[in-house]
């Protein structure tokens, strides 16, 4: 604790911040080191207990880091379809690049001092309040829609090892603006703790297509926390492709403030060796005619862990709800594990909300069937384990995106 | 082609079939009919290599011991089951299916696989004759499929896959008259002096369309009774009962 306060001192004197603001991380960075990294006694880790991945993964973390700007190895940007760009390389934005768009349509900031989003969350959010050396905030103007989508590259090269980075995006969508979003991670550093706060707010009318791609195998111990506000008639669609990280928790919280609002969450965990992932959601209807649904679908093998710990909320307002939620995990060793939680609290009376969740091995009546069509074993389960996940890509609704997942799961068509 | 000598088996401690024999030669059709809990699934089960039975005997096909061969294996070598209960696999594509099962046995032959232009123009021919709506190949297999539809599908399968043994595991059952009559269709085309076909049914129906040379007579894990495709007629008036 006492090299995460020199760290702190050091993030601050290297920023140019108001008073204001560092007032603000200090009181983040407190609540932060009264709490810590969080450990199973809480009730939202009791299946991720990070404080113990962090210690066992990670020795000496630090807090600060003042590598130089490296190099980006260009091959690693998708080259499927055209797309506009952020880069973070370690931590700090290098490269920025909406050509694709209308520059009196979106405006961009990068000073810190204009991010307002300190709210008190838990402590992970804290440390990110009191640590980011690196925001940036997207605004769609009303009535823009974004002609191609923007991918936030998220890499990490090998110079940096056991490090802390906290990274901040603020999406705002004005009225019938719409856009697409890939969080694409490309790992190539050692047992850093990457800590990622993203917040969303999406106003009359807006859609938001928001695609998180964790694909490639990499040591890193990750938590991504997004916020997402939905006003009347929005939609944000939201996929989590999750199977790089050593460790991943992404957790979503979602408000439906006004009616007509809906919110999709699907996700994969495909997972192998000692990973460990998790996806967390609190879906919170607050208005009438509002809609969520999401489907998790996970694969487990070796002695890999999973969890989905879903909650839907619906307050007292919010008649005419309609929420569900399905998980479903092939557990194909002995030694994996999967934790679902689901968890309903409604408080209105004429609503409709559901929740399902299984977990089992390979159907073996399957693999007798397609191995009886001259099929191997191997070859048998790959196909019944892409197309148990598969049902969970469809959902997307975006062509591009679905076929650039289908690819990196190796589906051909 | 296939010689089966004194087969058992049994699953969970109880035993199934009970010492059969039957030989089938290149280009018959025999066609095995009896009671429910015969044996009849047993056997199209243990043929194809189901995993979950104790098996003893012997069972000789093309001069190779069945027995030792993996599922896979005795479908590379031509060995084809027409499943009773079609399985629904969600999220695979049913053309993809087909052509991986294609060219998995084209390999194992040594023989060249298909790209997927010939493999289009196969399937469309194939469907075609089996007046198979198209559409449904680009859905997933047997998934929402009708229960004509799936076994329209096992026999497309078999059209493709150009087998030489044959199993139709109760193919009839489900199907209306005229899925009867373009599935039956479908198996006639297939007949040759190279292919040979075990047709396992409850009822004489099929048989109307596909004439058997033999029929055998299945009851408690034996065969019983053989004879020409006039059994089949005796045992639709008389029953099973004054066989045993």
């Amino acid at each position: 604790m006492e090299q995460l306060k020199i760290d702190f001192d050091k993030v601050i004197e290297s920023l140019k911040l108001s008073d204001e603001n560092i007032n603000s991380r200090k009181k983040n960075f407190n609540q932060f080191i009264e709490n810590g990294f969080p450990n199973k006694k809480v009730e939202d880790w009791k299946f991720s207990d990070l404080n113990q991945i962090i210690s066992s993964n990670i020795e000496n973390l630090c807090f600060h880091s003042d590598l130089e700007l490296s190099e980006i190895d260009e091959t690693i940007f998708i080259d499927k379809f055209a797309h506009n760009k952020i880069v973070f390389l370690n931590g700090a934005i290098s490269n920025i690049d909406f050509n694709y768009e209308d520059d009196t349509k979106v405006l961009l900031t990068r000073d810190l001092n204009q991010n307002e989003n300190f709210k008190e969350v838990n402590p992970l959010v804290s440390l990110n309040n009191a640590l980011t050396a690196s925001y940036i905030r997207v605004t769609v103007k009303e009535n823009y829609s974004f002609n191609k989508p923007l991918i936030i590259y998220n890499i990490t090269t090998k110079d940096l090892k056991s490090t802390a980075l906290n990274l901040k995006t603020d999406i705002v969508l004005e009225k019938n603006s719409s856009l697409k979003v890939i969080n694409l991670f490309d790992d190539n550093s050692e047992n850093n703790f990457i800590n990622i706060v993203q917040n969303f707010d999406i106003a009359q009318d807006a859609t938001l297509k928001n695609y998180k791609i964790d694909h490639k195998t990499n040591s890193n111990i990750k938590y991504c926390y997004n916020n997402i506000n939905l006003e009347k008639n929005s939609i944000s669609e939201n996929f989590i492709f999750s199977t790089g990280s050593k460790f991943i928790k992404n957790e979503i919280n979602c408000n439906l403030n006004d009616e007509y609002s809906s919110a999709f969450i699907n996700g994969i965990l495909n997972l192998t060796k000692s990973q460990h992932h998790e996806i967390k959601t609190n879906i919170n209807h607050l208005a009438e005619n509002t809609k969520s649904y999401q489907l998790i679908k996970s694969v487990l093998n070796d002695n890999a862990k999973g969890i989905y710990q879903g909650k839907i909320y619906v307050d007292a307002k919010a008649q005419k709800t309609n929420g569900y939620q399905l998980s479903k995990a092939l557990l194909l060793n002995e030694n994996t594990e999967f934790d679902g939680k689901p968890e309903l609290e409604i408080y209105a009376d004429d609503v409709k909300c559901s929740h399902g969740a299984t977990s089992g091995n390979l159907d073996e009546d399957a693999i007798f069937y397609l191995m009886s069509r001259g099929l191997s074993h191997q070859q048998s389960k790959e196909l019944l384990i892409k197309g148990f996940l598969l049902d969970a890509v469809e959902k997307i609704t975006d062509e591009e995106i679905k076929n650039l997942i289908k690819d990196m799961m190796g589906i051909v068509e | 082609m296939l010689q089966i000598k004194d087969l058992k088996a049994k699953i969970d401690n109880k035993e199934i079939l009970k010492g059969l024999n039957l030989e089938i030669k290149s280009g018959e059709v025999h066609a095995i009919m009896g009671p429910n809990g015969s044996g009849k699934s047993t056997l199209s089960n243990v043929l194809s290599g189901k995993k979950g039975y104790t098996v003893s005997g012997d069972v000789t096909y093309l001069n190779e011991n069945l027995l030792d061969l993996e599922i896979e294996e005795r479908a590379h070598k031509g060995i084809f089951l027409a499943f009773q209960y079609p399985l629904e696999i969600p999220g695979v594509n049913t053309n993809i299916f087909l052509k991986t099962s294609l060219n998995a046995i084209k390999k194992a032959k040594g023989e060249k696989e298909l790209d997927a232009i010939e493999f289009l123009k196969l399937v469309k021919q194939k469907a075609s004759e089996l007046k198979f709506d198209e559409k449904i190949l680009s859905r997933q297999l047997n998934v929402g499929f009708s229960g004509g539809e799936k076994k329209k599908n096992e026999i497309l399968q078999m059209s493709i896959l150009n087998p030489k043994l044959s199993i139709l595991d109760e193919t009839d059952s489900g199907l209306d008259i005229d899925a009867l009559k373009i599935v039956s269709e479908g198996v006639n085309a297939l007949r040759s002096k190279e292919s040979s076909f075990l047709i396992i049914t409850h009822y004489q129906r099929l048989l109307e369309y596909i004439k058997p040379d033999f029929v055998h007579v299945l009851i408690n894990g034996q065969i019983v009774k053989s004879g020409g495709s006039e059994l089949a007629l005796e045992l639709e008036s008389k029953g099973y009962e004054n066989l045993s």
